[in-house]
């Protein structure tokens, strides 16, 4: 499917074909990049389907998806492109006897000089350009969908680096020129929020927040990606999950996490959700100890608190 | 459309959002390709091209429906429409003509005619109605975001000058009229109740007509947005009002960013550091050992810092502003250990690394109180840092100490501040106070040890003003 020209509707049906249940916010933010041409920054919770929706729309639109996963001390070389020195110096000492041929014929240092410059551009030409993933969506023949994961770690140099890059989408290489994009890649940026993403970068996309979804479309994900939970429990793990997220804990469980516990529920056939069960569980929902002993104590509340000590 | 969607972004504007040129446009093309038929597409796409903060979308949730008029207005209806025969409806608009012509001043026959044949006001007739309260507002509106109990309070105050209580009179007279001329019960009251409906339809009617006006005057007050934060950066701090001081607040996060950038970037660039053999040789395998590229140790110390901050009334603007620049650059500082103090020392690093800067200000502001006046004593609570928590400085720590130095004749305990010159690497002092106030004693208040402390550490910053903290923090980070 085209993204530049399909509908809304279109976008709807292309994501949920890809089982991804998209809000109309989704939705409209995804048609409106594919329509403008824009790179798209999702923001919002980990663990809420940022990444995923790339994969979604990579998949929907069935072009390469090319990821650059962001970190401390991400730089040019290892996003843009390197030379590759270890291929030139083995070809250069492989061709060593025809360098000599070629040169050998050459009557003064000039001259041979001259021959040289002649050959440099072997050297120097994509042959040993390595090319990483920013310089890869730039230069696909087919259009890709790159995914600039968690820019939030990025440096902030880097940054500004990317700003350059998105705007006109061509780099320039010194020794082989401009290289500009042959199809414009679709962009899109996840962040966390761990820091503030500078405002000229932000001006440059369009914007998605995705927050935690509500019960209903949790639920809907649920049945979706976990057909075999039995609909009743999902309802109340899934009640059991939106409860957890009014709490004021360190890390809230995330939709990948009710998942993951939707499908340990299963594994461990259970039928409802009883203290037992909960207390073996919970650790797939919560990471920190005091973040599970806190919702332990929110949840013993009206039932009987018998089980606490092992009496059964 | 195009028109309602550039005054909706100034709306955002005069609320506080950050709209760009590039991004109104975007805008504009976001409604061209969603258009505007399907109203939750076309929000979406406003949003996607005009929000780019999630603490700016319940803003765009407030304005958006004021000003996408899909707000309704309440319908209008002919009173008495259903339920009178022909004469009877000719006898009512002779009535009412007869009536309209005794009503004075001209705004109230406007109303009760609007009233009685059920029809809106025209924008003109509403702005006559209400120009004496409107340009008795205006002058309040100077204040740049007014709240909105006080919005509110404003459209009830303009309302009040429309006088409906003499609307219910004049309807109270025509009913009477009515009745001695003999129409029938029913259609009195259909008459009374859709008359009574369509009033609370006009109060509707002027109410929006109110808020439209009041934000266009804003809009056109503030017509550039945030003017004055150049010169609020340059006020001092006791001068800048609690709404200045949390509009300042707010653009902190933004200016630590820069510092953040700023002291990055200057890590890059700087000298490297001794020659590494090791990452040498190994990067320069690909070469076959010949050494193309030199590797450099990189001496990538962050700075620790321990800071002590008094909290005394005077202090507290700076001290707050400087605490929330400092912990909203904790990537660029190892460690940070922080203390308050006024007559003794208090821990408050533990506030921080469990809240949110905004809250931990909160907390600890709440908890320590100072006292009384006069009760600063920075040699005891130096005292007390050496003995207790001298731990947290070592030849790689950055003690950062923030007041004025009136010590109210305390003793300023001079060998432990010599003590933790000795140890740290570097001790700085922030004062908010002027170097040509320093050392000069108010009349029988205060003495002033700043002389003192001044020459004891390798850096005095004068730090009055939110420009003059920046730039002192930024020295932290320039290697020294």
């Amino acid at each position: 499917m085209d993204m530049g020209t399909a509908t809304i509707e279109e976008v709807r049906v292309a994501l949920s074909g890809q089982r991804y249940i998209a809000s109309s916010d989704i939705c409209t933010a995804v048609f409106l990049a594919g329509r403008l041409g824009k790179p798209l920054l999702i923001e919002g919770p980990a663990g809420v389907g940022k990444t995923e929706l790339a994969k979604v729309w990579a998949g929907a639109t069935g072009n390469e998806l090319i990821r650059l996963q962001c970190y401390e001390g991400l730089d040019e070389a290892k996003a843009l492109y390197e030379w590759e020195y270890s291929k030139q110096l083995l070809y250069t000492q492989l061709l060593r006897d025809k360098l000599a041929e070629v040169l050998s014929s050459a009557a003064s240092l000039r001259e041979a000089a001259d021959r040289l410059a002649g050959e440099e551009d072997i050297f120097f030409s994509e042959r040993f350009l390595l090319p990483r993933p920013l310089l890869r969506a730039i230069t696909s023949d087919a259009p890709v969908v790159l995914l600039i994961d968690e820019i939030d770690r990025a440096d902030a140099e880097f940054e500004a680096f990317l700003l350059e890059v998105l705007s006109d989408f061509q780099v320039s290489v010194p020794e082989l020129g401009t290289l500009t994009a042959r199809h414009l890649p679709t962009v899109i940026l996840t962040s966390n929020n761990t820091r503030e993403i500078s405002e000229a970068l932000k001006r440059r996309c369009l914007y998605l927040f995705i927050d935690y979804p509500d019960l209903e479309a949790e639920l809907r994900m649920v049945q979706l990606k976990v057909p075999s939970l039995a609909p009743q429990l999902a309802r109340q793990a899934v009640e059991f999950v939106q409860r957890l997220r009014t709490l004021d804990l360190k890390k809230h469980p995330s939709v990948s996490e009710t998942l993951d516990w939707a499908r340990a529920l299963v594994e461990l056939n259970a039928r409802s959700l009883d203290h037992k069960t909960l207390e073996d569980t919970l650790s797939v929902l919560l990471k920190y100890e005091s973040d599970l002993q806190r919702a332990q104590r929110a949840m013993q509340g009206p039932p009987p608190s018998r089980n606490r000590y092992g009496e059964e | 459309m195009d028109q309602r969607i550039v005054e909706f972004i100034a709306g955002l504007r005069v609320a506080g959002v950050r709209v760009s040129v590039a991004e109104s446009i975007d805008a504009l093309r976001a409604v061209e390709q969603v258009g505007m038929v399907e109203r939750d597409l076309f929000r979406a796409g406003l949003q996607a091209a005009l929000i780019k903060e999630s603490h700016d979308q319940p803003v765009f949730q407030e304005l958006f429906p004021r000003y996408f008029g899909f707000e309704e207005l309440p319908p209008m209806q002919q009173p008495g429409g259903g339920s009178m025969n022909e004469q009877e409806q000719q006898m009512f608009q002779q009535m009412l003509q007869h009536l309209l012509e005794h009503l004075s001043p001209e705004q109230l026959a406007r109303l009760f005619e609007a009233m009685m044949s059920g029809q809106r006001l025209s924008r003109e007739q509403m702005n006559q109605m209400l120009s004496q309260a409107m340009s008795f507002l205006y002058q309040l509106l100077p204040m740049p975001h007014p709240s909105p109990q006080a919005q509110a309070w404003m459209v009830q105050y303009a309302l009040q000058t429309v006088p409906f209580d003499r609307l219910v009179q004049a309807l109270d007279q025509m009913l009477a009229q009515l009745r001695a001329a003999g129409l029938s019960e029913t259609a009195l009251r259909d008459i009374e109740q859709t008359a009574h409906e369509n009033m609370a339809a006009l109060a509707e009617q002027l109410g929006q007509e109110i808020e439209r006006m009041m934000r266009e005057q804003m809009r056109q007050q503030t017509g550039t947005p945030r003017p004055s934060l150049r010169d609020l950066m340059d006020r001092p701090f006791e001068n800048l009002s609690r709404r200045e001081m949390e509009e300042l607040r707010q653009v902190v996060t933004r200016l630590a960013a820069r510092l953040r950038s700023r002291a990055a970037l200057r890590q890059r660039r700087s000298k490297a550091g001794p020659f590494d053999a090791r990452r040498t040789i190994r990067s320069n395998l690909r070469f076959g050992g010949i050494p193309l590229i030199l590797r450099h140790r990189r001496r990538y110390l962050k700075p620790k810092i321990t800071i002590l901050c008094d909290l005394s009334y005077s202090m507290r603007p700076v001290a707050s502003f400087t605490l929330l620049l400092i912990y909203a650059l904790q990537d660029q500082v190892s460690r940070t250990r922080s203390f308050a103090f006024i007559d003794d020392l208090t821990d408050i690093s533990t506030d921080f690394a469990e809240m949110r800067p905004e809250q931990a200000l909160e907390a600890i502001q709440q908890r320590v109180r100072p006292p009384g006046s006069y009760s600063t004593d920075l040699g005891h609570s130096l005292r007390t840092f050496v003995r207790d928590y001298f731990s947290c400085v070592d030849s790689r720590t950055t003690v950062i100490f923030l007041g004025d130095g009136r010590n109210n004749y305390h003793d300023p305990n001079l060998q432990a501040f010599d003590q933790v010159c000795r140890r740290a690497r570097r001790v700085i002092w922030f004062n908010p106070e002027a170097p040509h106030m320093w050392g000069v004693e108010y009349p029988d208040t205060l003495n002033s040890d700043m002389l003192e402390y001044a020459h004891r550490c390798d850096a005095v910053h004068q730090v009055s003003n939110l420009r003059q903290l920046i730039t002192a923090i930024d020295t932290l980070f320039v290697r020294g």
